[in-house]
Parts: C-alpha cells; structure tokens; sequence
C-alpha cells in the first residue's frame, strides 16, 4: 500500500492546481459576458458620435463628451416620460404595498372557506399572460373612457404587483409567532391596531424589499403603457421605443445615455438594499 | 452575503404552525379589496379574453356577433403551427441557455475567487437592467453596420464583411435568445447560488475522502440537493418565457418574415396592429391551453410541501 504522501497527493495538489485555473478561466468568461454590454452602453454613451459610427469601434474611447446625456435632459418629451415612469410605478407599488398587507395577513393568520381558492388565484395571476390579458383590460377601460389616464397605468400594473406584494408578504407574515397576535388581543388590541402597531413595524424590512420589487416591475413594464395610454402618459420603456426606434432611430449614442440613466434607479435601489433583493429574489415569488 | 434557504423567505425562525385565528368574519374582510381588485382586473378580462376567442370582433369596428369555432378553425389552419414552433424554441431556448449559463456562474461564485462578496452582487446587474433596455443594447451590438459584435469578428477575420443578423430568421431568433440570456441567466445563478450554500460542507468532504472526484461529487452531492431549487427556476423560467414580449417585440418585432413571432408578438399585433380581436382571443384560447399544462406542473411541484395547499 502507497503512503499517503506519495503520489497520491501529487494527483490531489495538481488536480487543486488546475482546477484553480480552471474556476479563473471561468470566472473571466462569465465576467466578459456579463460586463462587457454594460462596459459597451457606458462607452457607447461617452463618445462622440464621429466615433460611435466608426467601423471598426475603438475599444477605448478617443475623446469623452457628456452631449448625450444633455440630449436627454434638453428633450422635453423624455422628461415627461420619466415623470410618468417615477409617478406611476410609485404610486403602483405604494397602492399595491396598502392592499396586500391586509390580504397577506389574512391569508397567513386565519384559516376560512376561499381561502385556497385565492391564494391559488394569487400565485397562478402571475403566470398569465399580458398579452391576452391586455385585449380585455383595452376594452373595459375603453368602455369606461378611462384610456389614457394615470388610474389605467396603476390599474394595469396592479395586475403583476398585486399578487407579487400579497405572495412575497404572506411569505413573511408566516414567520411571525401567532402567540404574538394571540397576546395582542388579550390585552385588547383590535385587529387594525395589530396590523398597523405590531405586524407593519416587524416586517418594515420585507416591506421596503416587497415594495422595491414592485416599483421595478412597474418601471420595466412596456407593454401596458405602450397601448392603454398616448404619448403624454406614457412611461419610459414605451417611450424610449417610440423615440429611438422610431423618431431618432439610429441615435445610438443617445439611446445608450437613456438606456443607463433608466437603469440608474434600479441599480442605486439594488445597492442600497442588496440583501432584501436577493433574499426576495430567492423567496421564489418574483420574476427573473 | 447571508444564507438563503431556496424556498422560504429568509426572515429567520422556523415557520409558524397555521394561524388559530378564527375571526372569519374580519379575515374576509381584510382580503376583499385584493380580492375584488384581482376578480376585476384579471379573472374577468383574462375570461373575457377567451370569450372572445369565439366572437366576430374588431378593434374598430366594434362586432361581436357569435361565430363559434371559425376563429379557432382559422387560427389553426394558419399561424398555430409556425407561431407554435417559435414559441417553443423561444422558451425552451431561453430557459436552458440563462440555466446552464446560470448555473456554472452559480458554482464559479461558491468557489474560492477574489472579491466574491462583491461579485456575487455585481453579476446581478444585467438582471437590474429593464427588458426594453437590454434589448437596446443587444440591437446595438448587433447592429450591421457600426455594431460591435461585428467589428470583433472582422478583425479576428472570422467574417470578411459585415453580417446583418437581424435580418435572418435564424440568427435573429439566436440574437433575441443572447439577449435574453444575457438579462435573465443572474437570476438563474443567484437561486442556485442560495441552494448550493444549503449543502453541508461535511457531506462535501466525506465525498472527497471515499475518493469522489470533482465530477462525482457534482453528481452524487451536489444536483441531488439543488433538485427542487432546479425544478422550480427551470419551470418558473418556462412559464415566463412561454409568454415574454418585450425583447423580441423590441429587437425584432416578431421579423424579419415572421421568423421570431410567438404567441406574445402574434395576439398583440393581431390585436393591436391587424385590429382582429376574434384571432387574436382564438390565438389567445390555444395560447392559455399549452401554457396551463406548465402551469399545473410547476403548481403541483411548487406546492409540495406547503402545509397551505396540501
């Protein structure tokens, strides 16, 4: 029988060897595909244009210019898109946030007749798709002459994060001790003081995170705001495409200094609150 | 980073015995308005969605006479089967490429790199940037004449002229795919990532020491622990790409010759673009039916073990 330091441990320290390689190799090429179309947008946004239509690009930037990111403040139009976009998908978030509290604690701390029913209405919502969805909401609100106002933007988002909001709460009311309620009302507390003195205070993180996702669904969504409102309602993702695919197209410079400001929200919400995000991104409940 | 388990969110403690609350009468109360909102805002529309499937019904010009299956009988001998075709590949296309992706970037992150902490949030930024957006930024790397895609290529002198991908069929289906590959595979890696930190270390080692190999390890210890998170991200990614709009309305409107139109693109222009609402329910029917079916799959699988649903 060998020793163990023979050469066994040789076979062992070199496999180490190469598998260390090997993950860095790896990482790199993850990395490239990763990083490199945001290096690309980041890039593209800077240069000049002389330089944007070069062929072959220069990897590196020649020369740096802020003029299409001025582009974007001095149009007028995207502006009021961005307006839209940050008074929608707030007002969308903070709305479904109100509602799915009561629901969430509802469908986590009492037990009656519907009750799956609902739940299962809940989870499968998301699973439907917008598109058909979006025939239906088209004529109800049409019938309703609510087309291209503010409330059918809210509404139509309330379609996707309503159910997100409810899942993600109930997800974290479950983890609250029924003893804890139990006791509230024992010492009097009505059911309003308990949701708004007891429950709110204890998931106040789940509700920053909840209400985070849903503002980045809303913020995302193209294809309701592309349909049930016109041009001075519309939200930035609609918006974007209508300028730059189609008035501007080909201002590819401008397009990428949109595409990152439009970015920016999400990516400073995501470093403010990274451990939320993931641990609400792993819960399961929200789209990828 | 902290542990996560896959499943639960990670608020800590263990999970509650099922409430004793029996006030049934405020418990209704506290869901109506979520209840009423979602019957009125889904449940009715997506109904009536399909009823229409059956109506001789125009955007313009207004209808609505009962035609039963003609719609359906149209749809079928049309567009169904190419419309199917591009739906699958599509879904299946951008579940499998974001999940292979995903999942070695899930294990290069659980290795031992520099500035792990750091990558692991850093790898989430694609997943950060709106449908809309990315698609923009994929267009503009593959765009003919001044895209960058192209410019690498020539000058490795792998194409001596340029290439304009977007106006084949099938390179604009794998362009739309990189696209959505590139957004949605750190999702992908940030759920498997949550699962492998779930394997004891112990188990790991004890495999190293009866000898298992790299490869048996990963096979014996690691994908039979990861199975549910896998279930779960590969049928959750199914539904949600059987249905997905934006970067394929966006980089190639459903072109070029129909080549990239899945149900998505197809109910939305023959709603919106060709006015046909009676189609575009028909499409939307046939559409509801192929989705259920994974739907259900995901629903049995996803609820196992919930105490709510058993």
């Amino acid at each position: 029988m060998k020793t163990a330091s023979g050469p066994w441990m040789a076979t062992r320290a070199s496999e180490r060897a190469l598998g260390r390689i090997g993950l860095y190799a790896a990482l790199a090429l993850a990395m490239f595909f990763a990083f490199f179309p945001i290096y690309w947008m980041l890039v593209t946004s800077l240069r000049p244009n002389a330089e944007v239509f070069a062929f072959p690009p220069t990897l590196l930037p020649q020369t740096l210019t802020l003029e299409h990111y001025a582009n974007f403040i001095k149009n007028p139009q995207l502006l009021v898109y961005l307006g839209n976009s940050v008074l929608v998908a707030t007002t969308t978030a903070l709305g479904s946030l109100i509602i799915s509290v009561y629901a969430a604690y509802s469908f986590s701390k009492f037990r009656y007749t519907g009750r799956r029913a609902l739940m299962f209405l809940v989870l499968s919502a998301q699973m439907f798709p917008q598109a058909l969805l979006l025939i239906s909401l088209y004529l109800m609100f049409s019938e309703l002459k609510m087309l291209d106002t503010y409330a059918v933007l809210v509404l139509s988002f309330t379609t996707f994060t309503l159910p997100l909001c409810i899942w993600m709460l109930k997800g974290y009311f479950d983890h609250i001790p029924t003893d804890l309620i139990e006791a509230a009302k024992i010492d009097g507390a009505g059911q309003m003081q308990i949701i708004h003195r007891i429950l709110v205070p204890i998931v106040r993180p789940a509700l920053v995170a909840t209400g985070i996702f849903a503002f980045m669904r809303g913020w995302n969504d193209f294809i309701y705001a592309l349909t049930l409102v016109g041009k001075s309602k519309q939200t930035l993702p609609p918006g974007l495409v209508l300028t730059y695919i189609g008035e501007f197209q080909s201002q590819w410079a401008d397009m990428m200094a949109a595409s990152l400001l439009v970015s920016l929200p999400l990516v400073i919400a995501f470093i403010l609150f990274q451990r939320q995000i993931v641990s609400g991104l792993t819960a399961g409940a929200v789209k990828g | 980073m902290e542990r996560v388990s896959p499943i639960a969110p990670a608020t800590g403690g263990r999970r509650q015995r099922p409430g004793r609350l029996k006030d049934t009468q405020t418990a209704i109360l506290l869901v109506l308005p979520a209840a009423a909102l979602l019957l009125a805002i889904i449940v009715y529309p997506l109904l009536n969605s399909m009823l229409i499937g059956f109506l001789d019904k125009s955007l313009i010009y207004g209808g609505g006479a009962f035609v039963g299956f003609k719609n359906l009988e149209a749809v079928l001998n049309n567009e169904f089967i190419p419309v199917l075709g591009n739906t699958l590949v599509f879904a299946i296309g951008a579940t499998l490429l974001p999940f292979f992706i995903g999942f070695g970037a899930a294990l290069i992150l659980n290795g031992p790199i520099p500035a792990r902490g750091f990558l692991r949030g850093a790898f989430l930024l694609p997943w950060l940037v709106p449908s809309v957006i990315a698609s923009f930024l994929w267009l503009w790397i593959f765009n003919a004449n001044y895209g960058v895609l192209n410019g690498f290529l020539r000058s490795l002198g792998v194409l001596s002229q340029n290439n304009s991908w977007l106006s084949s069929g099938g390179s604009a289906m794998l362009a739309v795919l990189i696209a959505k590959t590139w957004q949605t595979f750190p999702w992908i890696a940030v759920m498997l990532l949550a699962g492998l930190q779930t394997i004891p270390a112990d188990q790991m080692e004890s495999a190293a020491i009866d000898g298992a190999n790299r490869w048996n390890r990963f096979t014996h210890v690691t994908l039979p622990h990861l199975r549910n998170v896998i279930g779960i991200v590969l049928l959750l990614s199914l539904i949600w790409n059987f249905q997905h709009f934006e970067t394929i309305y966006v980089m190639t409107q459903g072109g070029p010759a129909k080549a990239t139109t899945t149900f998505s693109v197809a109910v939305y222009q023959t709603a919106f673009q060709a006015f046909d609402l009676g189609k575009a329910g028909a499409l939307g029917i046939l559409w509801m039916l192929l989705l259920s079916i994974v739907v259900i799959v995901y629903l049995r699988f996803g609820m196992r073990g919930e105490e709510d649903f058993a």
